[in-house]
């Protein structure tokens, strides 16, 4: 009798986990590409902590613990480029999340086939690669040629200004350029969650005599609240890391502008392409990768505290 | 029977993506079968070469012999750069150099070229990964980083240099050879070119001159190539030129106002600290507190208050020659060599006049600056090295290599020059690095009209009569010091290209920029470099 029960729990979850071997199957070609692109190399971070010599290889260069990474620490730019690091990715994910879930709910609330038109039209910006976009700001910005110095200030009578030398801008130019070209793709997410919600408790609160805002920001916004914290713990899983064409490619790679423009990435990008150090490179980046995990498992602790059900893990 | 239909597909896929691996193998059963039919056809020669004494001449032919029985002759790759990436006519002359080194050299050698920005972001990957790069040109990679990372053979080990490079040893003076050399190793040769430099010559293109009535022909009767002047006409002349063409920018800038336009000597291979008077004084001082650095930059500031810079300067990254061919531009500033006009007049697209303001300086790292190396993973060290050889002494190579195929990209005049063919010129010749400088040998190639048939000699001269810095062979490996490298590159990519254009007044942004310098560590490193150039006076003896 026993025998039976058991043989029959068996073959349900042998049945149960047979239905998923096609996903599995699906999955099996970009689980291999993450297995050699991501954990074969891991590894090789090793690097970070000797001085690489091509003719010893990798693994018999000499140790030099921690030497790679004073260049990051110990020079009067590391405390500039943490810090433009970090305030503009909070500026991005708070303008970012505030914005994308704003078009996210306007795009709902469309019915018409206008709809398709203005989805395009506000994902375009992300397909364009960040060189391209570079270019499409100094026709604006640029101080003989642009458009902002000939066709908007010469008119009002001001003073052209050099953009490219001028830093107060920059914070406000970036964020711009950023939220512009990502929102069409972040908003893609809200919109989907936002679609997914049960109609009828929107229904029922406009019989109660909820206004459109009231709707907003009482049903909506709490049901996204799940979507809203897991995207703002994986955004602040990558604090550290930054979009390289929109700090080195924008400003044009204007050394005026180092000040609020100089981010991690940039900083070891330009510091060791005349070196060609690929020791201090690794070190760099497994800086920002410790970094960004240590903050991802700290934050989640925090909502787990707080809200138990939308904690990552 | 939709689940199976899933399977199917999905299996489907995957194999689809996989056969896309297996079509390489059988391209290489297809090459097997050709080299087979060749080996039949194959000339019978003589196979015992154990009775050649010369080790060169004996490893020829013991390669000629193995190709002769298997069929396939051992790879060489040269890799270099051109400012605007593989020209059009590249497999043409791979073509020629593999039929030519086969039967020379028992190799196939072949050449690599890419663009400028491209060379300098993959070579070092290129060379530490494995990527067949045999022997390559230092320019643009750090020498003594590339050196001292461990990319660069030792040349004198097991007597390479010695036994299959005597070409190289007899084209080269042995000063400059030892100049390459980094503690006592050789790890580079350099090419063979002008070192000295003629500093700061202003290159106006004639056609201005003309509109503002300036008779260049009358200021050099002799037709020597430059016109002897100073700052004041230089000044007049710019003032005119402004005025006539108001809608053109005056001059045309580019980050050298200390590489070529000042004697000031980039001891170590950088300007963080380096010789203000390279013939006589040992002494590593600050460049920018100098007086030579304030005079230029006072000089570009007031070009740039009187409007001859464009607004621009900063974010255009187009050379400066560039930007006189088309047209935006009317004059520029780099350093002059014999036969300097008739390069620069290629560049620019028409013919220019060469003011000559500065002085001639053999600077410390002109020799060592950019050597050719070889990959210290080559398969094959002999054979590389006789390869490199063969381009140092080998006239039909050189002439391959720097000007192309005969007949196709240059034609000889009948008075012993060499021209564009019918119907070729600079803008849609297949084969026209203009990379002259950086090859290894081009002394023994020809020359092309426009230039004095003895410029080589003359070339030659000029090296040997300039006056020579005191620290020439002098090279420093900064690894110790990569992070005060590292932020005291960012200050000056922040602070000196607005200095170097005009866009600061210089009594402020000097101070500030120097300020930021030293809290950059500019002592630390300068009393290093210091310290390491008095140890090699001491060991060399000199004074």
């Amino acid at each position: 009798m026993a025998n039976k029960n058991n043989n029959t729990v068996q073959s349900s979850h042998k049945k149960k986990y047979a239905r998923f071997i096609p996903l599995y199957i699906m999955a099996l070609p970009g689980l291999l590409y993450l297995f050699i692109n991501n954990f074969m190399p891991m590894p090789g971070l090793v690097l970070a902590f000797k001085k690489y010599n091509a003719s010893k290889g990798i693994w018999g260069s000499d140790w030099i613990g921690f030497k790679n990474f004073k260049y990051l620490f110990a020079t009067q730019d590391a405390f500039v480029i943490t810090r433009n690091t970090i305030l503009y990715n909070v500026a991005f994910i708070i303008i970012g999340t505030i914005s994308s879930i704003a078009v996210a709910i306007i795009l709902s609330e469309l019915h018409h086939r206008i709809k398709n038109f203005y989805q395009s039209v506000i994902l375009l910006p992300f397909m364009i690669s960040m060189v391209i976009v570079s270019y499409l700001a100094f026709g604006f910005l640029s101080t003989d040629n642009g458009f902002i110095n000939n066709s908007i200030l010469k008119p009002l009578g001001i003073e052209p200004v050099s953009w490219y030398r001028e830093k107060n801008y920059w914070p406000f130019i970036l964020v711009f350029i950023n939220t512009w070209k990502g929102i069409g793709y972040s908003c893609i997410i809200y919109l989907a969650a936002i679609i997914g919600f049960d109609r009828s408790v929107y229904e029922s609160s406009a019989i109660d005599g909820a206004t459109k805002w009231q709707q907003i920001t009482k049903i909506t916004l709490p049901l996204l609240k799940p979507t809203i914290i897991m995207l703002t713990l994986l955004a602040v899983g990558r604090i550290f890391y930054s979009d390289f064409g929109l700090f080195y490619q924008v400003p044009q790679n204007q050394g005026a502008l180092f000040p609020v423009t100089n981010t991690i990435d940039t900083y070891v990008y330009r510091g060791l392409i005349q070196l060609g150090d690929i020791s201090m490179t690794a070190a760099a980046g497994l800086y920002q990768s410790v970094v960004g995990f240590v903050l991802v498992i700290s934050v989640n602790l925090i909502v787990r505290k707080i809200e138990p059900e939308n904690a990552l893990f | 029977m939709k689940k199976i239909m899933a399977v199917i597909i999905c299996c489907t896929m995957l194999t689809t993506m996989l056969t896309g691996c297996g079509g390489s193998s059988s391209k290489d059963k297809v090459g097997a079968t050709q080299t087979q039919t060749g080996e039949a056809t194959a000339t019978v020669g003589a196979s015992d070469t154990s009775d050649i004494s010369d080790p060169a001449a004996k490893a020829i032919a013991d390669r000629k012999a193995e190709a002769e029985k298997t069929g396939k002759y051992k790879k060489v790759v040269l890799s270099f750069f051109t400012w605007t990436g593989a020209p059009a006519g590249l497999d043409r002359i791979n073509t020629l150099l593999k039929t030519y080194t086969e039967e020379k050299l028992g190799l196939d050698v072949e050449l690599s070229i890419q663009d400028v920005a491209a060379y300098q972001q993959n070579a070092k990957l290129m060379l530490s990964s494995g990527e067949q790069m045999d022997i390559f040109t230092t320019c643009t990679l750090s020498y003594t980083n590339s050196a001292s990372t461990g990319y660069c053979l030792d040349l004198e080990q097991d007597n390479l240099l010695q036994d299959y490079g005597q070409g190289i040893i007899n084209a080269i003076k042995p000063e400059y050879i030892n100049a390459c050399r980094i503690g006592s190793k050789l790890y580079g040769v350099p090419g063979l070119k002008d070192y000295t430099i003629s500093t700061a010559a202003i290159i106006i293109a004639n056609e201005y001159l003309d509109a503002i009535g300036y008779d260049y022909n009358a200021a050099d009767p002799d037709n020597k190539g430059t016109v002897k002047a100073d700052w004041k006409l230089i000044d007049d002349l710019f003032a005119q030129m402004h005025a006539e063409f108001p809608d053109k920018y005056v001059y045309s800038t580019q980050d050298n106002i200390l590489s070529q336009g000042s004697s000031v000597d980039p001891i170590g291979g950088d300007f963080f600290g380096s010789l203000l008077d390279t013939v006589n004084s040992l002494k590593v001082e600050n460049t920018f507190e100098s007086s030579i650095y304030y005079d230029w930059c006072n000089r570009m500031y007031q070009w740039n208050q009187a409007g001859y810079i464009s607004p621009d300067a900063l974010t255009d990254t187009t050379g400066a020659s560039a930007r006189i061919k088309s047209g935006a531009c009317m004059a520029m500033m780099a350093c002059s060599k014999p036969g300097y006009k008739t390069q620069i007049s290629g560049e620019c697209g028409r013919p220019v006049t060469v003011f000559q303001v500065g002085e001639d300086v053999l600077k410390s790292s002109a020799v060592s600056s950019f050597p050719w190396c070889i990959n210290q993973n080559t398969e094959d060290k002999v054979a590389t090295v006789q390869v490199l050889n063969a381009f140092y002494e080998d006239p039909y190579l050189s002439n391959l290599l720097v000007w192309g195929e005969e007949g196709k990209d240059y034609v000889e005049t009948s008075d012993g020059h060499i021209d564009f063919p019918e119907g070729v010129d600079a803008n849609n010749a297949e084969y026209y690095t203009t990379m002259l400088w950086l090859m290894p040998n081009y002394f023994i190639s020809h020359v092309w009209n426009g230039d004095p048939l003895d410029v080589y000699e003359q070339t030659a001269a000029f090296n040997d009569n300039a006056a020579k810095s005191k620290a020439l062979g002098f090279t420093w490996d900064n690894s110790d010091y990569s992070s005060e490298f590292t932020a005291l590159t960012n200050v000056y990519d922040e602070y000196a290209p607005s200095l170097a254009y005009g866009f600061v007044d210089p009594k402020e942004g000097i101070p500030e920029f120097v300020d930021q310098l030293k809290s950059a560590g500019l002592e630390d490193y300068i009393a290093a470099k210091q310290k390491a150039l008095d140890d090699w006076a001491a060991e060399n003896s000199v004074k």
